[in-house]
């Protein structure tokens, strides 16, 4: 499937990066492709297109403070948890969306 | 601007002697302030304690990321450190830490964003399992910075 996802930790420092990277590797493993627009204290980066937005099965918002542009996603599957969730287990993040998609 | 610009070996130990989370941010801390990174240690440890109370920083992996985001950071950089013993730390895995990234960092945002760039980038490399465990075996700090270029 094609993922798309933002991620947003509170400091914006480094959870942010860490965990995109994380989601990014755990849904590639899975044979998906991914893209993930991070927001830190830097701005948003690697972001993601209107095009790669309307192609995604699924978008994973993976945050502990607001993200911005979420009217981008409007009629998409929204999975929206904290940072931590996807830090701890980025691999069943991945397998329980393919379940989840798969029973629709 | 490359990566190895913020790493700098005289900020990197690859063999610290603290055995708890005070001691090691400490000897960390004394590093970045011997090389000029920051103005003042007490303000700048309490600073990380500040972000500490926030969340947890051990990111599994045995790897804890501690911020240092305060008013006395003069440069921005990552001091890294490595023990031979575990340390205890708040941690995802609840498992202990025994290698270190202090990101030493301005409260100021706009404070030399292309160092935090830099920095975003370092840090989205500490999500790739296979790299850290490369991390765990390094014998040198020129292997280390290598390592992370990659």
């Amino acid at each position: 499937m094609k993922i798309v996802g933002i991620t947003a930790c509170t400091a914006g420092i480094a959870h942010t990066y860490i965990v995109a990277e994380k989601i990014q590797n755990a849904a590639v493993e899975a044979g998906h492709q991914c893209k993930i627009e991070t927001q830190g204290t830097i701005g948003a980066q690697n972001k993601l297109t209107p095009e790669e937005i309307s192609q995604a099965d699924v978008v994973i918002v993976a945050h502990d403070i607001a993200v911005g542009g979420m009217e981008r996603f409007e009629g998409k599957p929204v999975v929206d948890i904290p940072i931590h969730v996807a830090m701890k287990n980025p691999k069943s993040l991945i397998a329980t969306i393919e379940k989840k998609l798969e029973n629709k | 601007m490359a990566l190895k610009e913020i790493l700098n070996e005289n900020i990197i130990d690859l063999d610290l002697k603290g055995t708890t989370k005070d001691e090691i941010l400490k000897e960390l801390s004394e590093k970045l302030f011997a090389e000029k990174y920051i103005s003042d240690m007490n303000q700048f440890i309490k600073d990380i304690y500040v972000r500490e109370a926030e969340g947890v920083t051990g990111m599994g992996n045995h790897i804890a990321i501690p911020h240092g985001k305060s008013d006395a950071v003069n440069k921005i950089g990552i001091a890294i450190g490595r023990t031979n013993h575990d340390v205890e730390w708040e941690s995802y895995d609840e498992e202990p830490v025994n290698l270190f990234f202090l990101f030493c960092v301005s409260n100021d945002h706009d404070f030399a964003k292309n160092h935090m760039m830099l920095l975003a980038e370092l840090a989205g490399k500490l999500g790739n399992d296979a790299r850290v465990e490369k991390l765990q075996s390094v014998s040198s700090k020129e292997e280390l910075i290598n390592l992370l270029c990659q």
